[in-house]
């Protein structure tokens, strides 16, 4: 039982290299509109300097990436520009900032930073949390049977 | 296994036996659930200012899942505001037992009605038209006056609690869920009610059940009337671990294995739909209607209908053959449905964080402007920001995703007779599993 | 049985104050009289919740603004009135007090889609006073430029044309060519054709008399001008003309490519569903601001372009404003600073 604590633990916490890129300078241009971006989804790696361009293609609409306080608006016709730095790794959600009718709440994009390590964290406690139930029966037999 | 009666204590027994805590909980319910009804209609036509979206969707739905079934089973139910004003006009009185002079025809539901088959469909149909529901104020509270008002209609043509029993999608959802839940209700002498020839608690009992005879959670709704009337004191609520209702020996229903699978289908769905970076598919789902949202209908359909039991078939099936007893197919689906109720209400809560986690800073402002009239009560009513997913919402998601497969693990293992026949179902969980991580953290 | 009442008392009391307190609320908030509460919706929507606002001079008009999708604004055209953002379900509120009778124009001063322009409405307001003095009339009238012929460059430079280094030739050129006059009703195309024609300008190359032009039109704009200029163009044009000046806005997308013979002197309004519009004319492309002058732009700007889909902005920009943005617009065509001299394209 601690064992598969201190595994699970384990998986969760233990530092994971994330593979090394050289960062670089990215340009990425983001369409807005009632309710999506384009693109959707982001691949960049840690350390690349990031300046997003943002165009509104309807209506006002904003950017907001999850964990990097970073926030861009943008009116139709007039382009919003930022640069951020992609310190922290893992897959972050970008959301937009302006309320923008309805399915606002749910206009959503997502950037991954490096390789989503918690994914693969996910996946090998799946396959811990199976091991952990098997052996859970197997060493209390079944009672109640 | 361990129990612990909460009726052994004076104060608890108190508490639950008089109708005055209960009626007072629910008196006000109500009065929230005709003012969300009201403030839908009347207030804000922008749904983040509107106190029927931030209170339905976010403040409530969260609760149930994060608070009410997990720690209390279907707890919800027993301060629902819905059948109150039916079952004032069935039973002639709010403080009355089942069984006094009221009106209504009190028919019998019809048998071929009976089971969770349309709460099922009905969670399906709110899910066809959520992202339209879920963002508009107007529709949120003309749904919940419909089921206001399809309550008080069936409770004046059938019997007890018609539309909880066979109607209500979230009854369906709770019901299924409860058994997961860490209480019960149950008598306390087996042999004190077989020598108790009345059966007043089956009389009062709204929801139709006879404790003696309760191995599920499923279908009571900790009403507490059994308590009331019971001449013996022999009813006990207990707290117990959590899952006891799944088992070997436990009965299951044909439909609980369809309820379960379309609860599934939906969790992915709307993890699709509200989390992911699909936009295509948002407008797809909101569009009603246009032929986008036909083929969106259709896909959720073929996931919840076809996909899903697919493979959820597939499994029982293997799983039958490699036992050494085969039953038929139809009792082996039932069978292993219990294996759906873990998974799904881990699955259901890790969906709930990602999504609540980040809206919940609405819930203030729309306490301080409840109808988005620019009204100020409590001072907050500009606080809301934009909100964002924290890395500890999302290792918490992992974490509760785990949670839900070790757990499903465990159920399968538990009732089959090898882990090899285990197995099937255990691969059923894990695609399961990964597909959810993934729409939630990938 | 007492305590049976009792109960329905509490149930029938709570659900009455549930009822109660909207309309309790509602009920309040029609008192506060005078107040006009105003939703702003995009057109597809309904547009503005009150289109004709009637005012007193001298008396002021409250207003609650609000929007019921996404952000809009409230300006006041040809007024001093700075331009105020609507947001979603929030509150906005504002005072107005007119000093002249006469019609104004309250417009949507943020983008909120194709139909943004479209969200337009009036103010009348009544009383005693002086009247809004009556426009001049515009000057492409005076001259009878039909602005929907279309309109090329006779001639183009080999190169964009700088006023950096046509300063150098400043002190060659005639008085004439400083005159307003000139500058309103004139083409740049023009002007250099009549410069080219000067015997005493001979010395100069194609490319220096365009330099020349370039300089002349430079100084009919101030510093000022430019920058008003380009902030209305980012505001109000740039999301069809494109930010670059090159017609490719994100309004137009998908519009089949602008092309003069296209362009019918049509009196055929366009619908809102946008059938039959073209693309706006690529600012760049040196035929197209090189083949007209400021007159032209002004009457486009103030009427519109009948069946183009260009919105008449007569009623919102003041001839300062007009003149501004004409001012910036030739800078898509005009290098404003001294630019090395490299091969032509």
């Amino acid at each position: 039982m601690l064992l598969f604590i201190g595994m699970s633990l384990l998986i969760f916490f233990a530092p994971l290299p994330q593979p090394v890129q050289i960062p670089k300078d990215r340009l990425i241009r983001i369409e807005a509109s009632s309710f999506q971006f384009i693109p959707g989804e982001i691949q960049i790696n840690p350390g690349d300097r990031v300046t997003v361009e943002l165009v509104s293609t309807d209506v006002v609409h904003g950017f907001s990436l999850d964990g990097y306080s970073f926030e861009l608006k943008a009116d139709p016709g007039q382009t919003a520009t930022g640069t951020f730095t992609a310190g922290k790794a893992g897959v972050f959600r970008f959301r937009c900032s302006v309320a923008c009718g309805n399915l606002h709440p749910f206009m959503i994009g997502k950037l991954q930073v490096g390789v989503n390590l918690l994914l693969f964290r996910g996946i090998a406690l799946g396959l811990l949390a199976i091991a952990a139930a098997l052996v859970s029966l197997r060493k209390a037999p079944r009672r109640r049977m | 296994m361990t129990r612990l009666d909460l009726t052994r204590s004076p104060r608890a027994l108190a508490l639950l036996r008089s109708r005055w805590p209960q009626f007072l909980l629910r008196a006000i319910t109500l009065a929230g659930f005709v003012f969300t009804i009201l403030s839908g209609l009347m207030g804000s036509v922008v749904g983040s200012h509107n106190f029927a979206i931030i209170f339905v969707w976010i403040a409530w739905w969260t609760t149930l899942k994060l608070v009410f079934i997990p720690f209390g089973g279907r707890s919800w139910c027993s301060i629902c505001p819905i059948p109150l004003p039916g079952e004032w006009l069935q039973n002639g009185g709010i403080l009355q037992p089942r069984g006094g002079t009221g009106f209504g025809l009190g028919k019998r539901w019809p048998r071929f009605l009976k089971g969770s088959w349309m709460q099922a469909g009905g969670f399906l149909l709110i899910g066809l038209f959520g992202a339209m529901t879920l963002t508009s104020a107007k529709i949120t509270a003309i749904v919940l006056l419909f089921i206001l008002i399809l309550a008080l209609a069936l409770s004046l043509v059938f019997e007890r609690r018609s539309f909880c029993n066979y109607l209500c999608p979230i009854g369906g959802f709770t019901g299924l869920y409860a058994q997961a839940g860490p209480v019960e209700l149950r008598v306390k002498d087996v042999d004190i009610c077989a020598a108790h020839s009345e059966k007043t608690c089956y009389t009062a009992c709204p929801w139709g059940q006879y404790p003696l005879a309760l191995k599920s959670s499923a279908n009571c709704g900790l009403c507490m009337e059994c308590l009331r009337v019971c001449p013996s004191d022999n009813i006990a609520v207990n707290l117990r671990p959590w899952g006891s209702d799944l088992g070997p020996k436990t009965k299951h229903r044909l439909d609980e294995a369809f309820l379960g699978l379309v609860m599934l289908a939906s969790a992915l769905v709307d993890s699709a739909v509200f989390l992911g970076p699909w936009g295509q598919l948002k407008s797809a789902a909101y569009a009603i209607g246009s032929p986008a949202w036909f083929l969106f209908s259709g896909s959720f359909l073929l996931t919840a209908l076809g996909i899903l039991p697919g493979l959820y078939l597939g499994a029982a099936w293997a799983a039958n053959r490699l036992g050494t007893t085969h039953v038929n197919l139809r009792q082996s689906l039932a069978h292993y449905s219990q294996v759906l109720v873990p998974l799904g209400l881990m699955a259901w809560i890790a969906f709930t964080i990602s999504f609540a986690f980040v809206k919940f800073g609405y819930v203030l402002p729309a306490v301080s402007d409840p109808l988005g009239w620019g009204w100020n009560l409590i001072g907050l009513s500009k606080t809301a920001g934009v909100g964002e997913a924290t890395s500890f919402s999302l290792n918490l998601q992992v974490a509760i995703l785990m949670v839900g497969l070790y757990w499903s693990s465990r159920v399968a293992c538990r009732i089959s007779e090898t882990i090899r026949q285990a197995a099937p179902l255990i691969a059923f969980s894990g695609l399961f599993t990964l597909a959810m991580l993934w729409l939630l953290v990938g | 049985m007492k305590k049976e009442g009792l109960a329905r008392w509490i149930v029938i009391l709570l659900v009455l104050a549930a009822v109660g307190v909207p309309l309790v609320g509602w009920w309040l908030s029609k008192d506060l009289a005078a107040t006009l509460e105003l939703h702003a919706r995009m057109p597809e929507n309904g547009g503005w919740s009150v289109n004709t606002i009637q005012a007193k001079v001298g008396q002021p008009i409250h207003l609650r603004l609000t929007s019921d999708d996404v952000v809009h604004g409230f300006a006041v055209g040809r007024s001093d009135h700075p331009a105020l953002d609507i947001l979603p379900g929030e509150f906005t509120d504002t005072t107005l007090t007119f000093d002249q009778p006469g019609k104004y124009t309250f417009y949507c001063s943020r983008w909120c889609g194709a139909n943004h322009w479209r969200m337009r409405g009036t103010i009348e307001v009544t009383g005693e006073g002086d009247p809004i003095p009556p426009d001049p009339q515009p000057l492409f009238l005076k001259l009878g430029i039909d602005i929907d012929a279309p309109q090329t460059a006779e001639v183009t430079p080999g190169m964009t044309a700088s006023a950096g280094r046509g300063a150098l030739f400043a002190s060659q050129l005639p008085a004439y060519a400083l005159e307003k006059d000139i500058y309103l009703s004139n083409s740049p195309a023009k002007v250099w054709l009549r410069l080219r024609a000067e015997t005493f300008l001979s010395s100069l190359s194609d490319d220096d008399v365009w330099d020349a032009v370039a300089w002349i039109w430079q100084q009919h704009a101030t510093p000022e001008a430019l920058k008003s200029g380009q902030e209305l163009y980012a505001t109000n044009c740039a999301a069809c003309h494109g930010e670059s000046g090159k017609g490719d806005g994100v309004m137009v997308r998908g519009l089949p490519v602008w092309d003069p013979s296209l362009h019918t002197s049509g009196d055929v309004t366009h619908q809102p569903t946008g059938e039959g519009l073209v693309s706006p004319p690529d600012f760049t492309d040196p035929k197209v601001l090189l083949g007209v002058s400021p007159a032209l732009l002004e009457g486009k700007i103030i009427r519109g372009g009948m069946g183009t889909g260009m919105p008449y902005w007569g009623p919102i920009f003041t001839s300062e404003q007009i003149q501004a943005v004409i001012s910036y617009l030739y800078t898509f065509s005009f290098h404003s600073q001294e630019q090395p001299r490299g091969p032509s394209n």
